[in-house]
This record gives C-alpha cells, structure tokens and sequence, in this order.
C-alpha cells in the first residue's frame, strides 16, 4: 500500500511548483507554492502565491499583477486578485512523471488601483445612491482550465510539481453583456490567461 | 526564421482580434486599426460624402450602451435608408466603460453604410472609460466643418469630474463658435437641463450658445428619450434623443442658414 498510496495520493494532490512538500504527501493542507500568471484579466504578468488546503484539491492564492502604462493608458495599475482553483482530478500519463487536470475550476475577485475606480457607487462621493449599481474596482470572476504537471524527484527530499496551466475566465460585467444580448456569444465575453506555479 | 516571425505574428493578431487575450477588462490597448476611429471616420466623411448642394442629412441616436442586439438591428434599418451622411452617436457608448464594449459596439457600427462620429457619455468616463474613449475614438472635445456645418461635439458629464466647473470646456466651446460663418451644431452627451451637467456651468454654457448666430440645434442623449425645448427661453432649442432600446432614431436635415427637418424613424421588434 505505502509507494502505491503516496503515488495516488500525489497524483489527487497535483503539488504545483512546491516550496517545500510536506514529507508524507498525505497533508489535509500545504504546502506553499509560487504563482506567475500572464494576462487573463489580472495585469500583463501577475506574481504570488498560495497554500494547498482541502486535501491538497484547492488552492487559494493571492496574485498582484502589473499593467503598465502602455496598456493602461495613464498610469500603471497594479491589480490584486484573490483566487482559489479547485483540482477535481489529475491523472498520470502512463508510468512517466508527467500528469494532466484536463479541468480547473476556479473562481476569483480583484481589486484594481487608480483613482479613477470607485469600490463602490457611495465611496465615489459624486453620485446619488443607486446611480451606479457595480464597483469599477472590483470585479469578480469565474474560470475553467486545465493543467500540465510535471513531478521532479529529489532523492532525499520531498517531491516537487511544477505545473503548467491555462484557463479562460469571465467577469461579472461580461457576463452580464452576455446574459442581456442574444448578439453576444460565449467566445465573445472570455479571457485567456496561462501561468506556472 | 522570418515563418516563425510571421506565425507568432499571425497568431498574436489572432489572439487580439479575437478578444481573448486581455490583461484587464479596463485596459486601453487595441489593435492599431481600431485606434482613433474619430479622425478615421472624419476621413471617410471628407472622401466618400455625397457632396452635391449645403443640405446635410445624418442619423442621430444615443445610449448604445449594452444594447447590441438593438445596435444590429439599428445598423440594418440606417442601412435601408437612402441620402445620410453620417450617424451621430450622443454618448453612452458603453456601459461599465470597459474595452470590450467599446469593442462590441464598434463591431456592429462599422458595418454602416457611412461613417459614424460619437460623443463621449457619463457611463464612458467610468473606471478607465475616459482613456478607453480617447485610445478608441479619440478626443473628448472636437469639431469638424462639413457641407457648410460646424458640427461641435465636446464632453459634458460634469458629474463624473466632481462638478469641478473644468468640464464642459466653455473656453473650447467659445473658441469653436467663434467661427460664424459656418452653421453650426453643438453636440453633448448630458443636455445643460439634467442634473448631471455642472450646475455651475449651466447659465455660462446657455450664454455661450445664445451668442452663436448661426447655431441650428443642440443635441444630446443621456435620458434615452426624445424632448425638444427652448428651455433657456432665448430661441435655441435643445434636443435629446432616444437610446438604442427605444427601437427609434431621428434623421435630421439641415439646409439653408438655420433650417432644419427631424424625422423619427421606428425599427425592429419591441421585446
């Protein structure tokens, strides 16, 4: 049972870019991991990192992102994003070290700065209660992806993921675009973001 | 080597056209040809425009925002229509000022026929709206001389500013009027009568106005309805016209010094 459970296990778990593995692999949480993520709404790169939970099936992290002034079109703006995906499954190619989640699910919520976004309609302080019904700071947003993982042993030491991962996103203000316009279609509304972890 | 070029190029295109690479909902970055669509379509007016005789004849409509099922069917009707010059879109391009509907809406719009110019409106300036606007379209206050008529479309959501009494621009504006010899045609998005103009414009803005000799009409949107009055009771009328939902748009003529015709035109199903 024990090289065969912790393999399993491992397999479930999808330890992505690991800092440092728990030595059993069999921990309800952790470890740590890194995060780089490119585009999918969250700036043109975004860096941060988060903590396995849930059997090592959820990961919640914390990402800052970047959007210079170039795709700005004023001052850079920095973007946080609170993110937690959900790993229902991750099976091994073959024997190989190689593992594959062909489906992420994900949900997330950022806070974009500058002082032309208002959290909400009251806090602007220029408009009467109602005049605007969303925030312009934060949206929130729901994600599906898929993942590459790649198991690197360290003899001595505890095993170490690296993943590879896509996903496409949408906002809530899409959505909403999407849901009152029979003119818009799903590609229309979705966001393409990929990173390593 | 140069393939590859080519191929990452052909596939970075791809991938901006097709919208699904964005780094955040508010940035500005667009493909080069949808940039400045104003001079753009300024430029188009001056080649392609029928330029027979002083008479101008152009769609006016407000508000598209977020009503792009109504926006293609608006497309469809101006289509149908013989003699316009242009389409006037009062403002409102958006609804949450994010880069995608400015997108949207332009996807649909450039399937007119003729050229269409726009105001920016309140729900533009939200979040990066405002930057979205001048990266898409271009400046918040311009005008253009065509057929004998001024056409002057500037930026009036003083709400949005704070009412910092900086917006409208009344030295622009005076500016723009100073050329009399040309008909002329203010355009904005909120009318001075709504409370989201700056209130302490509003005498200034009407003053401005009244001493323009040859001013025919002043035009807005904002509240998604027609209505026309001289509400400053000095002889200029101010007209606001419907959003894209109201499945209605005016055409209106103007010829001679101050003439001018409003026809309202009813299209597509009310759902």
């Amino acid at each position: 049972m024990g090289q065969k459970a912790k393999w399993l296990w491992l397999v479930c778990a999808l330890a992505p870019g690991a800092l440092q593995a728990q030595s059993s692999g069999v921990a309800p949480a952790g470890p740590f991991f890194l995060s780089l993520h490119v585009a999918g709404g969250t700036g043109l790169v975004a860096l941060g990192g988060g903590y396995r939970v849930a059997h090592q099936r959820l990961e919640p992290e914390l990402l800052v992102g970047y959007l210079p002034h170039r795709l700005s079109g004023g001052k850079a703006l920095a973007i946080f994003t609170l993110k937690a995906t959900y790993l229902p499954f991750a099976p091994t190619l073959g024997h190989s070290r190689w593992q594959v989640t062909p489906v992420t699910l994900g949900a997330m919520v950022n806070y974009t700065t500058g002082r032309q976004f208002f959290l909400t309609n009251n806090t602007a302080g220029r408009y009467r209660p109602g005049y605007y019904w969303w925030s312009s700071a934060v949206r929130v947003g729901a994600l599906v992806g898929l993942r590459l993982s790649y198991l690197d042993p360290r003899p001595g030491s505890a095993p170490r993921f690296t993943s590879l991962y896509s996903e496409l996103s949408t906002n809530d203000l899409h959505l909403v675009s999407l849901l009152t316009n029979r003119s818009l279609r799903l590609p229309d509304v979705l966001t393409l973001g990929a990173g390593l972890k | 080597m140069r393939q590859s070029y080519l191929l990452s190029g052909a596939l970075a295109l791809f991938l901006a056209s097709c919208q699904l690479v964005e780094f955040s909902p508010n940035q500005t970055y667009v493909p080069v040809a949808e940039r400045n669509l104003t001079s753009r379509n300024l430029r188009q007016l001056a080649t392609a425009g029928p330029s027979l005789g002083d008479t101008v004849r152009f769609v006016f409509v407000g508000d598209t925002q977020r009503f792009y099922d109504e926006t293609e069917q608006f497309v469809a009707s101006v289509n149908q229509q013989r003699g316009i010059d242009f389409v006037l879109v009062a403002g409102d391009i958006s609804d949450f000022g994010l880069l995608r509907e400015f997108r949207w809406v332009n996807q649909r719009l450039q399937r007119l026929r003729v050229p269409y110019l726009t105001v920016i409106g309140n729900h533009d300036v939200v979040g990066n709206g405002r930057a979205v606007y001048q990266q898409v379209y271009g400046p918040l206050n311009y005008s253009f001389l065509y057929k004998g008529t001024r056409f002057v479309c500037l930026d009036t959501n003083g709400r949005e500013y704070g009412f910092g009494r900086q917006v409208p621009d009344l030295a622009w504006l005076r500016r723009q009027l100073a050329d009399t010899a040309a008909r002329t045609v203010v355009v904005s998005h909120v009318p001075p009568t709504d409370e989201d103009f700056d209130p302490a414009l509003v005498q200034g803005y009407a003053a401005t106005l009244r001493a323009c000799p040859n001013l025919v009409l002043h035009l807005s949107g904002h509240v998604h309805r027609y209505t026309a009055a001289q509400p400053f009771h000095d002889g200029i009328t101010y007209l606001t016209t419907y959003s894209l939902e109201k499945h209605r748009y005016h055409i209106l003529t103007m010829w001679g010094h101050r003439q001018f015709r409003l026809e309202t035109v009813v299209y597509g199903a009310e759902s």
